[in-house]
């Protein structure tokens, strides 16, 4: 979020010469590092999430399956929606601290863009081995009709 | 387990790694994110291997050092193509040192999904003693 502060000042990256001059030489490069991240994950990530988790998106002629690293999540803290063609998962994580000094929590939530065919009242998800896999079933084509037109 | 390692993981780097299996690693393994904790009693590890079942994971634990390797159980089904990919298929591997200060015997691991939690006992000679004054 701290990236988006640097772009609304427009005003330094177009008279670079100014810019150089009111902004350090480490602010500019985390200002840079944030325009990358945020052009590679465009369309992947939702801005809203802070903790995020590797995702993997695989296909086959039936389904397309979203596959996503989540360790140590109980079953039960792991939510999975299907909104306006993104799949998004919230997840939390409780951990034990040394003795005495009770819970941790983290929690995780990542949205994925997801293609337009989905049958969204079919998606299923598993958990193994600390490992999401959503699969999301494709609608079936429908078929070109073919009409034979007898001719008299 | 050195602070040093832990503060710069570069230092458990290839030296060590070499003196276990003499031959040289050929394979790129993956060091997997972990955390350690400390205890009067012990010593707490806890790696985060997503994706490793527990017929995938090697434990061992000799020389002052600890290996963790785990071999991903997963392969993509034929017929699945790849359209987006952030995670490796590279096994892991984490090597630790430690000063000898650890009670082999009584290590105790537990994976359950994805993580692996390690205790290690420090042994009798490092454990804090009171000592009474008379």
């Amino acid at each position: 979020m701290r990236s988006m502060i640097h772009y609304t000042n427009l005003g330094s990256r177009l008279l670079p010469a100014f810019g150089f001059a009111d902004r350090s030489p480490i602010v500019r490069l985390e200002g840079d590092f944030g325009r990358w991240f945020e052009t590679a994950l465009a369309g992947l990530a939702a801005p809203a999430c802070d903790n995020h988790f590797p995702v993997d998106v695989y296909e086959d002629k039936d389904n397309t399956y979203v596959r996503a690293e989540l360790p140590g999540v109980n079953r039960d803290d792991i939510k999975v929606e299907m909104v306006d063609g993104f799949l998004t998962i919230n997840a939390s994580r409780k951990s034990q601290v040394a003795e005495g000094k009770g819970e941790e929590s983290f929690s995780f939530c990542r949205s994925v863009s997801v293609p337009e065919n989905v049958q969204s009242e079919k998606v299923g998800a598993a958990y193994e081995n600390g490992v999401l896999t959503v699969t999301l079933p494709k609608q079936e084509e429908t078929k070109p009709k073919k009409i034979t037109v007898a001719v008299k | 387990m050195s602070l040093l390692q832990n503060l710069d993981p570069t230092l458990a780097g290839s030296p060590a790694r070499c003196e276990c299996d003499c031959t040289p690693n050929a394979e790129p393994t993956v060091r997997p994110r972990h955390e350690v904790s400390e205890t009067d009693e012990a010593w707490g590890l806890q790696v985060y291997l997503p994706g490793v079942a527990k017929d995938g994971l090697e434990f061992t634990a000799e020389d002052g050092q600890i290996v963790i390797r785990g071999r991903r159980d997963w392969k993509s089904p034929d017929g699945w193509t790849a359209l987006y990919r952030e995670s490796a298929d590279a096994p892991y591997e984490l090597v630790l040192r430690h000063d000898q200060t650890i009670d082999v015997e009584k290590i105790h691991a537990e994976l359950k999904d994805g993580v692996l939690r390690v205790s290690l006992p420090k042994s009798a000679a490092v454990k804090p003693r009171q000592i009474t004054v008379n």
